[in-house]
């Protein structure tokens, strides 16, 4: 086994240490196979040392790389969790304005695999509260739907609703209303294995 | 303004009249009684050692259950005036007599007497601590109900409503009249929804904990439990007032369709297999026929339908907007709110949707009415004095009554009447 492997494995492990998220898990079981080796031999020591000092360096430029990584991450989230589709009064279908925004999220969705999203449906404070919650839920189906029909895997995407629970923008007039009626993407990493 | 009130009232009395001519307590607004309720005098009682009352002196308890109760009108006076009560034909009166114990207790008699005959129509003795003297008063009062009118009387039944309490909307109980309020949840999410079990013995309620909307049942004094975990979202509980069975609408994959479950063992079925989304079911009072509001016609209405799930007819034509219809104890009418121009209003109907009333108008929005367990009241949320509390009115209408101040209170649900011995 060469030693770049090995190099590469190690970073990949302390990588995925840091990041706290190991999705690839067969690039991780050789790991246990190398520990086990016999280490009969001084040379081998010496290989394991001088491996170990270079995966330090390389670990620091790879958490660099990850934090430079994160922020773009995190800066996409908030983008989506800022960005609420909005609907008409009593209404569930998309307007076109909700399309191209869809579109958008759809596309970085397609890329960031990792993403996992709640579609949370809002209403405006108009009418009961439970009526409100199946139109929430109309509201949140529907977007998730787009979305799917888009390409976004189905199994990352669930579909909620709060009726007229949490509204964004308190108030009785069109103004609030407007704001309220709402689909909102509450994103959150996928990280467990 | 006067006059438009007055109008007002002549509106409703030239609805009320066709409508109620067989039932005997309705009256309207501003004391103009068109069927009257029954006068009954109110004397304060005689009291044996200073007594701080924690809350208000029985006399006062009793004058407030005899105005709720949509059957009498209290004639209160400081002793027994036969003149005043003959006047204003008041033929009983209540009473007693309170003692201060040295266990600091305190022993209640309470009777109820005819005016003119000074006759005992009925003494209770009750020794209570200083806390349950307005139990006690209730209890003594709904006697009084049950000896005049042979029915049962509300004034020991709760209300459940939604309060929110440091920005959380919690549920509570409290006596019917507001009092004696107890916090029933505690988690920091969204709590709401609440009805009454079977037998008052707790809540079935709607919880958010887990970022959606989830159906939980609590005892009282005893433990909660999630119930019907097989779904993702249910909400709009209704328990069968003669099984405890639950309906409760289930939210799938956008569609929002009423299932039928047993608490007990979580198992649950589709009610209805229509295509609209469907939700409030409501039980009739003999549980042979559901109410609910269906989108089906492209606005919610409500409809009917039997307790098998077939035979579905539609109830209310008029608006665009009709939702949580429920069915009065006494099997006669419908309540609902609709809405028109984002206002909130109550209604009452015929079971065939004909004889529509409006309860309510010119005071905010209105909604989440309640039938009280003898059918002669409604609760009901209104924001008419700044923010949502809690109301009670009689059934037409009339004696508007705020119960609930303080933060918000909303969605109230009445309780089934409290087994006691008479």
């Amino acid at each position: 086994m060469s030693k770049i492997i090995k190099f590469a494995m190690m970073g990949f492990a302390l990588a995925f240490f840091a990041w706290g998220c190991s999705k690839e898990k067969p690039e991780t079981d050789p790991n246990p196979k190398t520990a086990e080796a016999p280490a009969d031999s001084l040379l081998n020591l010496d290989a394991l040392i001088a491996d170990t000092l270079s995966a330090d360096s390389l670990a620091r430029l790879e958490a660099e790389r990850l934090e430079a990584e994160r922020a773009r991450l995190e800066e996409m989230i908030n983008r989506l969790m800022t960005e609420d589709v909005y609907f008409d009064y009593d209404r569930s279908d998309l307007t076109e304005n909700a399309k191209r925004l869809l579109a958008q999220v759809a596309e970085i969705l397609v890329n960031e695999t990792r993403f996992i999203v709640t579609v949370e449906g809002h209403t405006d404070a108009r009418g009961t509260e439970d009526y409100n919650i199946s139109l929430g839920a109309r509201r949140s189906t529907v977007v998730r739907d787009f979305l799917v029909a888009y390409g976004v895997d189905a199994g990352r995407l669930m579909a909620v609703s709060y009726g007229k629970e949490r509204p964004k923008v308190q108030g009785s007039d069109e103004a609030a209303y407007s704001k309220n009626r709402r689909a909102h993407f509450r994103v959150s990493i996928a990280n467990n294995e | 303004m006067n006059k438009i009130k007055l109008l007002f009232v002549f509106a409703a009395l030239m609805l009320a009249v066709p409508s109620f001519a067989a039932i005997d307590t309705i009256a309207v607004d501003v004391g103009i009684s068109v069927f009257q309720t029954m006068p009954i005098g109110v004397v304060p009682f005689e009291e044996e050692g200073k007594i701080k009352w924690t809350s208000e002196a029985p006399h006062l308890i009793l004058a407030r259950d005899a105005n709720l109760s949509g059957r009498f009108e209290a004639v209160p006076s400081d002793q027994f005036d036969l003149v005043l009560f003959s006047k204003k034909r008041a033929r009983q009166y209540v009473t007693g007599n309170a003692t201060k114990l040295s266990n600091g207790k305190i022993k209640l008699d309470c009777y109820l007497y005819a005016a003119e005959t000074k006759d005992l129509l009925l003494g209770e003795s009750y020794t209570v601590k200083p806390y349950d003297v307005r139990q006690a008063v209730h209890s003594f009062f709904d006697k009084v109900v049950y000896r005049l009118f042979g029915e049962r009387g509300v004034a020991t039944t709760k209300l459940a409503y939604v309060s929110k309490i440091d920005g959380t909307k919690q549920v509570v109980i409290s006596d019917y009249d507001g009092f004696s309020r107890r916090q029933i949840t505690r988690d920091s999410s969204i709590n709401m929804m609440p009805v009454w079990q079977k037998n008052n013995k707790g809540l079935v309620y709607v919880n958010f904990r887990n970022q959606r909307p989830n159906l939980y049942a609590i005892t009282f004094g005893g433990k909660e439990t999630p119930l019907f975990t097989q779904f993702k979202q249910t909400f709009s509980p209704a328990v069968n007032p003669k099984t405890g069975e639950l309906l409760f609408s289930v939210t799938d994959g956008g569609k929002t369709e009423i299932y039928r479950g047993d608490m007990k063992t979580g198992s649950a079925q589709k009610f209805l297999h229509l295509k609209s989304n469907q939700v409030s079911p409501s039980w009739s009072p003999f549980a042979s026929e559901v109410l609910f509001t269906s989108d089906r016609g492209g606005s919610p209405q409500v409809y009917a339908v039997g307790k098998d799930g077939t035979d579905v007819r539609r109830i209310t034509y008029m608006g665009h907007y009709n939702e949580r219809a429920s069915w009065s104890p006494e099997g006669d009418r419908i309540v609902y709110t609709s809405m028109d121009e984002g206002k909130m209003n109550i209604y009452t109907c015929a079971l065939d949707g004909t004889d529509i009333i409006q309860l309510t108008s010119n005071a905010g929005n209105n909604e989440h009415p309640t039938w009280s367990p003898d059918g002669k009241l409604i609760a009901f949320a209104s924001d008419r004095g700044g923010n949502y509390q809690i109301y009670i009115m009689r059934k037409d209408g009339s004696s508007v009554t705020r119960i609930t101040s303080g933060t918000e209170n909303t969605s109230p649900t009445w309780s089934w009447f409290f087994d006691e011995k008479k």
